[in-house]
């Protein structure tokens, strides 16, 4: 769908005209299609949200005939319905641009998924057997309301509730419903919330969101540890970016350096990558920072408070260069280039945090400060949250609470367990849980399962059965997001903006919106619960002569980014320190490191068979995800590609394919994020093994983010190979079976 | 003849996200695959990102490379084909005849770009996921060869529309499914004959070449080098 067709599409909607036979009958209407108003072989296109990630993309999805089989009275019966085909990005959204990522674009199957759940149901045998059977609404709602009753009264700090990491309709009514039981608010049990990212732009800018990077508009680029054409914040926005800054200028090609201790796909569409040791990205930003005072190309060093530019002044690059496994003349040269860039830009972040992720943003941010490129085109730019619009509360209402209590106190940067998780599920007795896949992403170490076990009461709120959804009591399904009407905050946005769905398809099965679920748990209680709808989210933003049924019909609402402001200026002096690794390192010599990839994100991608079917973009492995190992250290310990290697930390084992990489870091093991659900479905249940899983239980102090790089662990040979399968390699021997 | 069909890849906003591939999987009803079944070699990608190493750590270099069947103007799968399955059409584009396939192989074994897949099993998809299939294209039985078509119930939708508003087709009126998903805009598809369309002007950049140009296949997908 291309913007002028959409704009089309959106004029004979206006008009009024229905279509029908000999004519176009393309339309844009946010509205139920009904099964009369389906002509074989005529599309329909509807606006819709991406509910994937985090990113808020707005799409249009394309509507024909469908025939589905329903069972009426033990009698197979054909039912002509309308079926979603394709979904494409909405081209009125700026951060799509009418374009869409492979989850994105691969979320219908998640619709149509044969093992989807169809209707609440309660367990039926012992907790994390996945033993269910169906039960009524009114029961299963009936159950779940008198044990919340009972826990309410007698201590409603035990009812947990945890959610994602969107911002949106859900996530304001999953506050709502909280708030009116008395309740903690809810948890973030997400990798993808950007805890870390959205902390430092808060100390060092005072934002609060995550900063915009416009790229399109930069000369020279760092990127330090920021996967950011991976699986990080905004994929397709910073794809599209990228796409224009290589080569949508006449007269400039933008120069990419990527500085991360993976080479992840941001790192391989570089001009160079620098290799860094895991966790050495603030002192290699110190020694950035120090270069750059030290050649006279910091422009405005008085945008920093002494404290900061003496900080930077005091670091001793050669030194600082050495822990990072950098040459220092080669890190030179790249920040002489990018001191005399027209238009420099440092873009960092953290797509495996480290225990001093927050140093490290922080210190991008005061060399961006640094090189005077806040608020100036190709540099970056305050996310629309920063605005003190007081018109637009319900706005910031729904974004997210900050996933721990803020504590500026980053001296003991390890903690035992996230301090607001492991202490609300310490006592929980009813846990309640969407958006979420806590028993999955987080480590075993953390007690998340034995919590789910403890508890009298586990709700799981999810379309499948999942790794969490296995251990609870009952499951009452939501809507899928395609059957949903939601509203969704852009998690990277200059502009104040919501992507905004309305239902236009009946929901396939006996499920309901979460939404709905929470009103009638709240009222059967007798608590005071505000129901929420996109229209709530939506109407502070609406300027004169807008309406909400515009907003509807055209997927969302996108103003005008602000002028620039000047952010205020930065207060706390920038730290330093080394990360912290859990394991002794002659023990455990190897760190590990997993992370977010572009297909599976923190692993929800793992159940559809589009997704396990798209090659790896390291490995080109299908159908199963490998253990990343440098070729040296293969070598050594005689492990040969595809050959299973068992990983084992202080806190568990795994034993996955490896993957002899010619470009790990030695030293350094990798593994995307996906594989080794107990429980998600025919395509990903029992499949390969969760690297979370053998994590220390280590968390970023200042956000209780998971620290995902902080576990050191070994490798040992553990036999040959036994089915793994690469789709495309250079060496044909490499894929492991013959004939093609 | 009235158009032809060509496309241009800029390898440098290539990212490889494969955003693309799945694309082609959601237009097309590409069959999907077990593990089994792939491991044996019998997955269906009409579009694949190959991936290629360059170089020794640290100063390795990573490529990345969309390839589909480049529609060759002298294309070595057509002449083989004991059946005519597959054959040239009046617009460039080299087309498959899915009933007229008898599974000879000879198309695949001639072509350099190893863009044909060949349907070993009849394709299953478990209830409901056959409800997303476009019926705008043919689900293939076992037993038939299968390849990229530049989504041509794309090109026959966009030609019915302009007719039916009385214009001409415009350059960017028709959009294989892979070219519109791309989010780096790295894909470009158009008409050759149109000295004035962006594929034609990419196609002639001083970047643009040609895959295996040498084996005189004449390919109607232009790869624009990096820098």
């Amino acid at each position: 769908m291309d913007r002028r067709n959409f704009f089309k599409i959106l004029s004979v909607t206006s008009a009024g005209a229905l279509g029908g036979c000999g004519g176009k009958a393309d339309r844009a209407i946010p509205l139920l299609v009904p099964e009369h108003e389906i002509v074989p072989g005529e599309e329909q296109w509807h606006p819709a949200v991406c509910a994937e990630c985090g990113a808020g993309c707005a799409t249009v999805v394309r509507i024909m005939e469908g025939v589905r089989v329903v069972d009426r009275n033990g009698e197979a019966v054909r039912e002509r319905i309308a079926a979603i085909k394709k979904i494409e990005g909405n081209p009125l959204d700026p951060i799509s641009g009418g374009r869409l990522c492979a989850r994105g674009q691969a979320s219908v199957q998640s619709l149509y998924h044969p093992d989807r759940l169809r209707g609440p149901m309660k367990r039926t045998g012992q907790r994390g057997q996945a033993a269910f059977a169906a039960i009524s609404w009114a029961d299963a709602i009936g159950q779940a309301a008198e044990m919340l009753a009972k826990v309410r009264a007698a201590d409603p700090a035990r009812i947990v509730f945890l959610g994602g990491a969107q911002a949106g309709t859900r996530s304001l009514a999953i506050q709502r419903f909280t708030e009116a039981l008395g309740a903690p608010a809810p948890v973030v049990c997400s990798l993808a919330d950007h805890a870390v990212e959205h902390k430092a732009a808060e100390i060092a800018f005072g934002w609060k969101g995550l900063p915009v990077y416009d790229l399109a508009h930069a000369h020279y680029t760092l990127g330090v540890g920021a996967d950011f054409l991976g699986g990080w914040a905004s994929p397709v926005y910073y794809a599209r970016q990228f796409g224009d800054f290589r080569q949508g200028r006449r007269q400039i090609r933008g120069q990419l350096v990527q500085a991360e201790s993976r080479l992840s796909i941001t790192a391989a569409a570089a001009d160079r990558w620098l290799p860094l040791r895991p966790g050495s990205e603030p002192q290699f930003l110190a020694a950035v920072g120090r270069m750059l005072l030290d050649a006279g190309l910091a422009r405005k060093p008085e945008a920093l408070p002494k404290a900061v530019v003496q900080a930077f002044q005091a670091a001793d690059p050669a030194a600082l260069l050495a822990t990072c496994g950098l040459e220092e003349k080669r890190v030179r040269q790249i920040v002489k280039e990018l001191g005399e860039s027209e238009a420099p830009l440092v873009l960092a972040g953290a797509s495996v945090p480290h225990t001093n992720s927050v140093d490290a943003v922080v210190t991008s941010h005061y060399v961006n400060l640094m090189l005077g490129n806040v608020g100036k085109p190709g540099g970056v730019h305050a996310p629309a949250e920063a605005s003190e619009d007081p018109g637009n509360r319900a706005l910031l209402a729904s974004k997210k609470q900050p996933p721990t209590q803020p504590s500026r106190d980053r001296e003991g940067a390890v903690v035992p367990a996230d301090p607001r998780l492991s202490q609300s599920l310490a006592h929980a007795q009813v846990v309640l849980i969407d958006g979420a896949n806590p028993v999955y992403t987080m480590p075993h170490s953390a007690g998340v399962t034995d919590a789910q076990a403890r508890a009298e009461l586990v709700i799981a709120f999810g379309s499948f059965l999942d790794d969490s959804a296995a251990w609870a009591d009952l499951l009452l399904p939501d809507h899928h997001a395609l059957e949903s009407e939601m509203a969704l905050v852009p998690a990277v946005s200059e502009r104040q903006a919501v992507a905004i769905s309305t239902p236009f398809v009946e929901p396939l099965y006996d499920t309901r919106a979460v939404e709905t679920t929470l009103a009638e748990l709240a009222r059967k209680i007798g608590a005071e619960y505000q129901g929420v709808t996109p229209k709530d989210i939506v109407q502070p933003l609406l300027t004169e002569g807008v309406s909400y049924e515009d907003v509807a019909r055209e997927g969302g609402i996108w103003l005008e980014p602000p002028p620039p402001t000047s952010p205020r200026p930065p207060t706390v002096a920038p730290s330093f320190a080394a990360a912290h690794f859990e394991g002794d390192a002659a023990q455990y010599p190897f760190h590990f490191q997993p992370y977010p990839s572009l297909q599976f994100h923190d692993g929800r991608g793992a159940n559809l068979p589009w997704l396990q079917e798209l090659p790896d973009p390291a490995s080109s492995s299908i159908w199963g995800l490998p253990v990343e190992i440098d070729p040296k250290t293969a070598a050594a310990l005689r492990i040969g590609n595809g050959d299973v290697v068992r990983v084992e930390s202080p806190y568990g084992s795994l034993e996955a394919p490896a993957y002899v990489h010619p470009g790990a870091v030695p030293g350094v093991v990798s593994m995307a994020i996906g594989d080794g659900h107990s429980h998600y479905s025919r395509y990903a249940s029992g499949r390969g093994a969760n690297p979370l899983a053998i994590l220390a239980p280590v968390w970023e102090s200042s956000t209780g983010a998971l620290v995902l790089g902080a576990t050191r662990v070994r490798l040992a040979r553990a036999g040959g190979r036994r089915g793994w399968t690469q789709f495309s390699t250079g060496d044909r021997q490499e894929r492991g079976f013959d004939g093609r | 003849m009235e158009h032809r069909w060509g496309m241009a890849i800029d390898l440098d906003r290539c990212t490889g996200c494969e955003a693309c591939v799945v694309a082609c999987h959601a237009e097309n009803n590409l069959p999907i695959s077990t593990p089994e079944q792939a491991a044996q070699g019998r997955t269906t990608h009409w579009i694949r990102i190959d991936r290629y190493y360059e170089g020794e750590f640290p100063d390795i270099k990573v490529r990345y490379m969309p390839v589909l069947c480049q529609h060759c103007d002298n294309a070595p799968c057509e002449p083989v084909c004991p059946t005519y399955a597959t054959y040239h059409n009046q617009e460039g584009l080299n087309v498959q005849v899915y009933n007229r396939c008898v599974g000879t192989f000879y198309c695949a074994n001639n072509c350099p770009y190893t863009v044909r897949y060949f349907n070993w099993f009849a394709p299953e998809w478990p209830e409901p996921l056959a409800l997303q299939h476009n019926p705008d294209v043919a689900v293939r039985p076992a037993g038939v060869m299968e390849k990229c078509t530049f989504c041509i119930q794309r090109i026959k939708r966009a030609k019915q529309d302009s007719a039916a508003e009385a214009r001409p087709l415009a350059d960017g009126d028709v959009q294989p499914a892979c070219v519109q998903s791309c989010p780096a805009e790295a894909m470009v598809f158009g008409d050759l004959n149109d000295p004035a369309s962006k594929v034609s002007r990419l196609a002639q950049d001083g970047r643009a070449t040609r895959l295996l140009e040498e084996l005189g296949t004449k390919p109607k997908v232009f790869y624009l080098r990096k820098g």
